[in-house]
């Protein structure tokens, strides 16, 4: 392959998203904190350049390698989600582990490190295989055994996430149309069962949700905050800097889970659609190099990774918007949080290398 | 191998299907957000953009200083004291009740108040303000001050008490204010959003609201989440209430209010331990002392007894201004102001002489003798009787099947109009009244003011029951007997009047020429030629006017011993029983008023004018069970005319 076919297939329009993004966030970032230039703008600016460098690390790996390594580096993952209720920290939760410069939270690129596994798992089964559901045991278990471990920092949102982003593998590889509808059945089966281990907080956040209003200043309060800003903000909103919402506290961790607000409440509906069509455009551009890979391990990877992304737009703005609980899930490359960002970064290396690789037919455990 | 091909092909092409299936899911999740943001951001904005604001800006209205009110030599009857009020917003508390309990340890709360703030918090918006404590002391303040880290959404305001230097002098015609009722915030919904605004709840505090209130002020205050304010922005300042003055005069008042209070028996001091000792074991005393009454007396049995109670006006015969004006017993208006304890209103309002009733307007009392001259004028008006017209008494009149006593058992002997009022011989109007006929004495009654409302001001003014035939009818539903105008004849029966009403009947006797109405505002009274002309033939009236002077100055008359020294008085006494004597009573002889329970005493009256040749001013006095017109009614009535007659003299 010549260098400018290989430039050519770099996904190009996800890089100038990510970049735009990155820059926007600074600017929320610069607005929450009340039109000052502070330290933690930087930060956001040094950690996507770190994201950089590892996404531009992962792009010049061997596709191979990453194929051959992605079991060790689930159970390297497994291994620290089982030691975090002895490394971790957070308070009531232990999510993150203090690195020093970052709270690093290991269950985000967890994610990632599952979506890889189960793509190569899948890739490889027979295509007698695939219509069976024996073979998707496995794939299940190594879903369950992660969401599990993240379900009991606890984290809610983001092991609901992994278990959604797995399920989409899963579907994508070929599973029967049957067992598809099984699944659905048997999940609408275990809510009653979930709702029962639920930690109170987590319960009363799904009441809150239901009914927002009935605790305007308890746990309703930051939902309502929420539509206030982004209702208030109108067709154009109420201009950089303006946020009244923002600007007086109103609006919680709006730097980080509720940043979409702070821009909606600035820049209004225009502002918050032009940013859900930009996640769209990183979305299908990693939907793209799937579909034009030729083998299956690509396929797989880019229907996780385009996936995971979607589902920490969506399940973030349902949050604020009030369509769904707030679960604490930040929007990634805008939110002020370092792990969510990185992992961006590695879904972009990820892409970008799938990208210089999607003629080979298949890969090889050699 | 071509079959594998193909089987490839499949999968293949299913993992595209599937990919492109998903990224449609995906769409229209996405779409799902670009609705809800389309709901939120344009079909609802307004809304949010309101609330928003709401949340921004803290829209306060300011309470303006209520107006004053002034006496007639403008000293201060009703004014405004600033003082700190400590102010919680529940929205920004976390723990109500514990907030509250920090406040207790730093300045006292009461648990009662205490209960009533969360009672009144979980009644209303959480965002609301309610009012801790009004009237901080300096200490107080300061000792929050110190402590405000721990009382986190309690903020302190400045604020306008209501104060009555005057205390009880004046409580019935000022009245008082006190904090907005939950009648009130349901006609107003804004008088909800200011805290320590106090409404006037009754006088001339409830009558002139409107003026006295001014208009609110309105500020912005824009507010962070905390609820600590960042910026002030005024978008109207308050405007004061407007000052009313009044046409009484407070030093008439004061006096007219402890000789009232006095009546016939000796203030004694209170200090003294028989005293004191009395007033453990008598309730009654108990009662006066807990309400703030600082006059006790020793009546003419030598027994230590509450002030007198009852009702006293009197008002200028030419401009019909109201010099002073008192309803006893009386409470102080400053009472009301602050938080009132459940103690203090229980001793207010089950005080068994009902202090909060303002006798002089409402206070419905048969006039009794003090009636005649309405009779009198009736009679002579329609011709039944002239000047000279006599009747005999004997004692009793016969009518029908039943006597009709005179007061005095022994009887008048043959007396003409001027001798029954003087001496006022109760046979001759019962046989005038039945002469002259209920209709025309109901008539010349209204024109005299009886039964009339006075619009004086005051609130709850009480009509009164000036009957005739129609009335009866309507209101008993059965035919009116003659027997009924017989007793009518001397203000009995169903006949009610205020003691208001019958100090326009004195001032409209001594006016003879207007139909005088009483007036409280000094702008009231500067112009006199608004009042109605009075329509009753001046040969009546002089005829009712020198009656009147005979009560005085025969050398029977009922009130001989009190005329003023070097003014002339006419006045009617009139003594009302409120205990029907039975006939075994009557035979064994009746007991002297003082000797009967304070209750069965009867009612003193007194209706008087002075100067005789120069009228200046009328009075009407009811002492209430003071035993009789003449001894009780009609020394305190000599001796407010002469106070303030000397008082404008000099």
């Amino acid at each position: 392959m010549s260098w400018t076919s290989r430039l050519l297939a770099v996904p190009w329009g996800m890089v100038c998203a990510i970049l735009f993004l990155v820059l926007i966030g600074c600017l929320a970032l610069y607005s929450a904190s009340d039109g000052v230039w502070t330290a933690s703008v930087q930060q956001h600016l040094m950690r996507s350049g770190l994201g950089f460098l590892i996404a531009i690390f992962i792009a010049f790996l061997p596709i191979n390698f990453l194929f051959r390594i992605s079991f060790f580096v689930w159970l390297c993952f497994v291994a620290i989600l089982m030691a975090m209720p002895f490394i971790g920290v957070g308070a009531g939760a232990t999510r993150w582990i203090d690195l020093g410069f970052m709270n690093f939270q290991p269950s985000e690129p967890a994610k990632i490190a599952v979506i890889v596994l189960l793509a190569r798992y899948l890739s490889q089964r027979s295509f007698d295989q695939i219509y069976k559901l024996i073979f998707h045991v496995p794939a299940l278990l190594i879903i369950a055994i992660t969401a599990s471990l993240i379900f009991v920092q606890p984290d809610l949102g983001t092991g609901l996430m992994l278990i959604v982003g797995g399920l989409a593998v899963i579907f994508v590889s070929g599973l029967p149309k049957r067992y598809v509808c099984m699944g659905i059945g048997l999940l609408a089966a275990a809510i009653p069962i979930i709702w029962s281990q639920l930690y109170d907080y987590q319960k009363a956040r799904l009441l809150t949700f239901l009914n927002p209003e009935s605790d305007v200043l308890g746990a309703g309060w930051q939902i309502t905050q929420s539509k206030i800003a982004l209702g208030s903000g109108g067709m154009f909103g109420k201009g950089f800097l303006q946020g009244s919402q923002s600007q007086l506290d109103y609006l919680p961790e709006k730097q980080t889970d509720f940043v979409f607000t702070l821009i909606g409440e600035e820049f209004g509906f225009v502002g918050n659609v032009s940013i859900i069509l930009i996640y769209f455009l990183i979305i299908f551009s990693i939907t793209g190099v799937g579909l034009k890979a030729k083998n299956r391990f690509t396929q797989l990877v880019s229907s996780g990774l385009a996936m995971t992304i979607f589902l920490y737009m969506f399940v973030n703005i349902a949050m604020v918007t009030g369509v769904l609980p707030v679960v604490g899930a930040p929007l990634p490359l805008l939110s002020y949080g370092g792990t969510a960002l990185l992992t961006m970064f590695v879904i972009l290396g990820i892409t970008i290398n799938m990208s210089q690789n999607s003629h080979k037919e298949d890969l090889e455990v050699s | 191998m071509a079959k594998k091909r193909k089987e490839i092909q499949d999968v293949a092409n299913q993992i595209s299907r599937r990919m492109l299936f998903v990224g449609g899911l995906q769409i229209s999740f996405g779409l799902i957000l670009v609705g809800r943001l389309y709901q939120l951001q344009i079909l609802h904005s307004d809304a949010y953009l309101k609330l928003s604001d709401q949340n921004q800006f803290d829209h306060r209205l300011v309470i303006a200083p209520r107006g004053r009110i002034f006496d007639s030599k403008n000293r201060l009857l009703a004014g405004n004291a600033e003082v700190f009020e400590l102010v919680v917003i529940p929205a920004r508390v976390k723990n109500l009740e514990k907030l509250l309990a920090n406040i207790d340890r730093i300045i006292g709360l009461s648990d009662e108040a205490a209960s009533e703030i969360i009672d009144t918090a979980s009644k209303q918006p959480n965002f609301l303000e309610i009012s801790i404590k009004s009237d901080l002391t300096q200490r107080e303040l300061s000792k929050l001050a110190i402590r405000s880290a721990i009382l986190e959404g309690v903020l302190f305001q400045k604020n306008f008490n209501r104060i009555y230097p005057q205390g009880k002098l004046l409580s019935h015609v000022t009245g008082y204010v006190s904090g907005v009722t939950a009648q009130e915030v349901e006609k107003n919904q804004t008088l909800r959003r200011l805290v320590g605004l106090k409404t006037g709840k009754s006088g001339l505090e409830k009558t002139l609201e409107n003026s006295l209130r001014g208009n609110f002020g309105k500020e912005r205050i824009e507010v962070n989440s905390k609820g600590k304010p960042v910026r002030f922005i005024s978008d109207n300042l308050p405007q004061r209430g407007e000052d009313h003055q009044l046409t009484i005069d407070i030093d008439v008042q004061s006096y007219a209010v402890n000789r009232l209070k006095q009546g016939n028996s000796e203030v004694v001091e209170l200090a003294t331990s028989a005293v004191q000792e009395a007033i453990t074991r008598n309730d009654e005393l108990q009662a006066h002392i807990n309400i703030g009454e600082t006059m006790i007396l020793k009546d003419a049995k030598s027994r230590y007894v509450p002030p007198e109670s009852g009702a006293v006006v009197l008002m200028e015969i030419k401009t019909g201004a109201v010099i002073a004006m008192a309803s006893l017993p009386s409470y102080d208006p400053n009472l009301f102001v602050g938080r009132l304890s459940n103690r203090t209103w229980q001793n207010i309002n089950q005080h068994p002489r009902v202090p909060l009733m303002n006798r002089v307007v409402s206070g419905l009392y048969s006039p009794g003798s003090t009636f005649k001259m309405v009779v009198y004028a009736a009679a002579l008006e329609a011709g039944i009787v002239s000047a000279d017209t006599t009747y005999f008494c004997k004692g009793f009149f016969e009518f029908g099947d039943r006597n009709f006593y005179c007061w005095q058992e022994k009887g008048h002997g043959r007396v003409d109009g001027r001798q029954a009022i003087a001496q006022s011989c109760d046979v001759y109007f019962y046989q005038i009244a039945l002469k002259t006929g209920i209709d025309r004495i109901q008539n010349m009654a209204n024109r005299m003011g009886l039964g009339v409302i006075t619009d004086v001001g005051i609130p709850e003014e009480k009509l009164g029951i000036i009957p005739n035939r129609a009335w009866k009818q309507t209101n008993r539903g059965s035919i009116w007997t003659p027997g009924e105008t017989v007793i009518a004849g001397i203000g009995q029966g169903f006949v009610l009047t205020t003691p208001i009403q019958l100090a326009v009947m004195a001032a409209r006797i001594a006016n003879g020429k207007k139909a005088i109405t009483p007036k409280l505002h000094s702008k009231e009274v500067e112009n006199t030629d608004d009042f109605a002309p009075l329509e009753i033939n001046e040969y009546v009236l002089r005829e009712i006017q020198r009656s009147m002077r005979s009560v005085i100055s025969d050398s029977r008359g009922t009130a001989r011993n009190y005329d003023i020294d070097g003014y002339k008085m006419a006045g009617k006494t009139g003594t009302v029983q409120v205990k029907k004597i039975t006939k075994a009573e009557r035979e064994a002889g009746v007991i002297d008023n003082i000797d009967r329970r304070w209750k069965d005493r009867d009612h003193a009256l007194f209706v008087a004018y002075a100067p005789y040749d120069k009228p200046k001013y009328a009075i009407s006095i009811i002492v209430e069970h003071g035993g009789s017109g003449s001894s009780m009614a009609a020394p305190i009535a000599r001796d407010i005319l002469k106070f303030a007659l000397e008082r404008q003299s000099t």
